[in-house]
């Protein structure tokens, strides 16, 4: 083995320029793909990240009411019964919090918006939702924006890494304010201090209207800012008109995301025991699920138990849309990379005909011949996917450093960050190992066994 | 039946649409440890019987014998496995393995046959690089060393592994006269201490004269 080892090295080392042709394509598609791949998981965890501040705890207690069986609210009666079990048949969680679900018009002097919002309590999330950043005030305010300048709409400014920002998060401690992102501020043209007015439809077919004051405005997190932002829990339950025990779901965050089907399991269980009605598991977001329950003969309270992926698999597009797009291009890379690799084999079997010749007369196996070359090429494929993972690996690094903003609207939208972020762990590096190593050992395999066949009386005759 | 044997061996190849023939019905026997040339003109067919005897071609029509089995009876597996442990096969253009040094060329075929420790396979190969008179060229290449050399790098890989019998085609042809002898120098000094047998081909008529037996070749067929 150790013999075979040797010569498989010795002869790539002879044929350097062709070696280093070939490791160096090997090399640049595993940086592609390392790179690529840690950006799709830096999404996923993008993803992860801002949606459980956004619109899911990791585990949420939720469900709907139905006052008749003609309509429905997303909304759990009595909740506080529910936080108590939650608090003590879930101890893997940091923090528990409850929110009212809301859906309608934000007006202002200048446009309208239609948009799901958040009824928070702050001083239960603080931590959470200072996970999003205030924007600075140029990512949605422009001095062009034609508008009467009022008074009290001038608010205190401070600087934040030499950008100019204004607003507070703990102001959304007061009833009569709303939070919300850059890009709807710059739809309706308001900044901090300005006054817009909240209009819900509520189930009698009658809007319920609240003005509140815009306290903080929020950097973008592309697709995502689209479905929120937030008001105060008790101005939500002023326009519902809900009682304070009523709220739209219990949100449980916890240490470790990966116990999230453990506690999941462990609520259904235990829930459906202490004898709430339960609904059947679906992995979509509420909103997703609205129509269907209004359809449904039933009446009263029912419970769901989702989690972070149902809540925001409505944008799971992205993320597939991204890994098949990927997916197409290394497959056509590792298409090229294979026929390259197969047109060298071929190449260097034909050079080393009389070789192998020789090798079969003094009395290498056909076996023996093909662990030869297969040593040989999958040391030039680990040896290339190596230096290619790891200045894949460099490169990621590198560029996570410099915090690269995106500075193209669209992929900001997609890519749901406001800078370029990549995650890259061992599992990517392994994925890589992986898929270089099964598709380019594959497509070595026929030269391979061509080499095995060839007879032994051509070491003799292609000398001759 | 002897252990090597020929019986009205034919042998055609095909040369695009046309089939050459370049043995017409061949038949001899070898006995163990004879020193046989086989002697002919060029085209006669010399190599093409080395090639049977040796266990890398296949004959067309007939028997090929080597110890006792018909080469004909023997699967590809068994056929290298013969060449293994009980042939050594000279080349005339040497064929050694361009990536390793005279060390490695010549332990090469023990690795394979792995039936040595490894001190006793040091001892061996030290043994037959003394024999060769390589002692000082253990590390070079084959690219380093010169056409004397490598022929004598490739009969120590061709004995190390101890065969019954030992082929060489033609293994003086790229030598000058004084190495080619003691080349065959060397060839008969082990043909009789270890009773090898030796089956080799030239149309040299020096060293032809040398060999015990010769066996007359001509147009593929066996001259009396
Ligand atoms: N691979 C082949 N394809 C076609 N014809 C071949 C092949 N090998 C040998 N021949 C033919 O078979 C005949 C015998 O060839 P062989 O090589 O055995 O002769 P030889 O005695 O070894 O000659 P030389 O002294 O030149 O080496 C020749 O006519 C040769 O042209
Ligand atoms: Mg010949």
């Amino acid at each position: 083995m150790y013999i075979f080892t040797l010569i498989a090295f010795r002869n790539l080392f002879k044929n350097k320029s062709r070696t280093l042709i070939l490791g160096g394509v090997v090399a640049g598609i595993a940086l592609v793909m390392t790179v690529l791949l840690s950006l799709i998981q830096g999404i996923q965890s993008t993803m992860i990240h801002n949606g459980t501040a956004l619109m899911s705890g990791h585990v949420n207690i939720a469900g709907f009411y139905k006052i008749s069986s003609s309509s429905s609210s997303p909304t759990v009666t009595a909740f506080k019964e529910l936080l108590e079990i939650a608090k003590t048949e879930v101890p893997e969680a940091e923090l528990i919090v409850d929110r009212v679900k809301a859906y309608g018009r934000v007006i202002s002097e200048m446009d309208s918006i239609q948009v799901p919002m958040w009824g928070v309590n702050f001083d239960q999330e603080e931590k959470n939702l200072r996970r999003l950043e205030l924007a600075p005030i140029k990512e949605y305010w422009d001095e062009s924006f034609w508008r009467q300048e009022k008074a009290d709409a001038t608010s205190e400014t401070s600087l934040k890494n030499g950008e100019r920002i204004e607003g507070r998060w703990d102001d959304l401690n007061s009833r009569g304010t709303l939070v919300l992102f850059a890009s709807q501020a710059r739809k309706l043209k308001v900044r901090v201090g300005d006054m817009v007015t909240l209009s819900m439809p509520t189930y009698r077919n009658i809007s319920n209207t609240m003005d509140v004051r815009v306290v903080a405005v929020l950097r973008d997190l592309g697709l995502m800012s689209q479905f929120s932002l937030f008001l105060h829990a008790d101005d939500a339950r002023e326009i519902y008109q809900i009682k304070k025990e009523t709220t739209g779901q219990i949100m449980l965050f916890l240490k470790d995301i990966k116990s999230v089907p453990l506690v999941e399991e462990r609520l259904r269980k235990i829930l459906a025991q202490k004898g709430y009605v339960m609904m059947e598991k679906e992995a979509k977001p509420f909103f997703l699920k609205m129509e269907r329950v209004s359809g449904e003969s039933w009446t009263g309270q029912k419970i769901d138990i989702t989690t972070w992926e149902d809540e925001t698999s409505f944008l799971k597009w992205v993320v597939q849309l991204l890994s098949s797009m990927s997916s197409i291009l290394i497959l056509v890379l590792l298409m090229i990379v294979v026929l390259g690799l197969m047109n060298t084999l071929w190449m260097s079997i034909r050079e080393r005909t009389s070789e192998i010749g020789t090798l079969r007369a003094i009395g290498l196996q056909r076996r023996q011949v093909f662990l030869l070359f297969l040593l040989e090429s999958f040391f030039l494929i680990f040896g290339g996917t190596l230096i290619g993972a790891l200045l894949g690996f460099s490169l990621v690094e590198l560029l996570n450093s410099f915090q690269i903003p995106l500075t193209i609207e669209t992929l900001k939208v997609f890519l749901m960050s406001n800078t370029l972020s990549f995650e890259i762990g061992w599992v990517q590096i392994f994925q890589v190992f992986i898929i270089m190593l099964t598709f380019l050992l594959i497509g070595a395999l026929f030269p391979i066994w061509q080499a095995t066949r060839l007879k032994p009386v051509s070491a003799i005759q292609n000398v001759n | 039946m002897h252990p090597i044997e020929l019986v009205n061996v034919k042998k055609d190849y095909l040369l695009g649409n046309v089939r050459v023939p370049a043995l017409k019905g061949v038949s001899f026997a070898i006995e163990p440890g004879e020193f046989t040339v086989i002697a002919g003109p060029s085209g006669s067919g010399k190599t093409t019987v080395l090639n049977l005897i040796g266990c890398v071609d296949t004959a067309t029509e007939g028997d090929v014998v080597i110890a006792s089995k018909k080469t004909s009876d023997l699967n590809d597996r068994e056929l290298t496995s013969l060449r293994l442990n009980t042939l050594g096969f000279i080349f005339q253009s040497f064929n050694l393995i361009p990536v390793l040094d005279v060390y490695d060329n010549i332990e090469f075929p023990l690795l394979l046959k792995k039936d040595l420790t490894p001190k006793q396979r040091k001892e061996r190969v030290d043994y037959f690089i003394e024999r060769v008179g390589l002692k000082n060229h253990r590390k070079h290449r084959p690219s380093e060393l010169s056409g004397g050399q490598r022929q004598r790098v490739a009969i120590a890989r061709a004995l190390v592994t101890k065969p019954q019998i030992v082929l060489a085609d033609e293994p003086t042809a790229n030598l000058d006269s004084k190495t080619g002898q003691s080349i065959i120098d060397l060839m008969k000094e082990i043909n009789s201490i270890d009773k090898t047998t030796f089956i080799f081909s030239t149309h040299d008529y020096s060293i032809m004269n040398q060999a015990r037996r010769i066996i007359q070749l001509q147009d593929g067929m066996i001259l009396k």
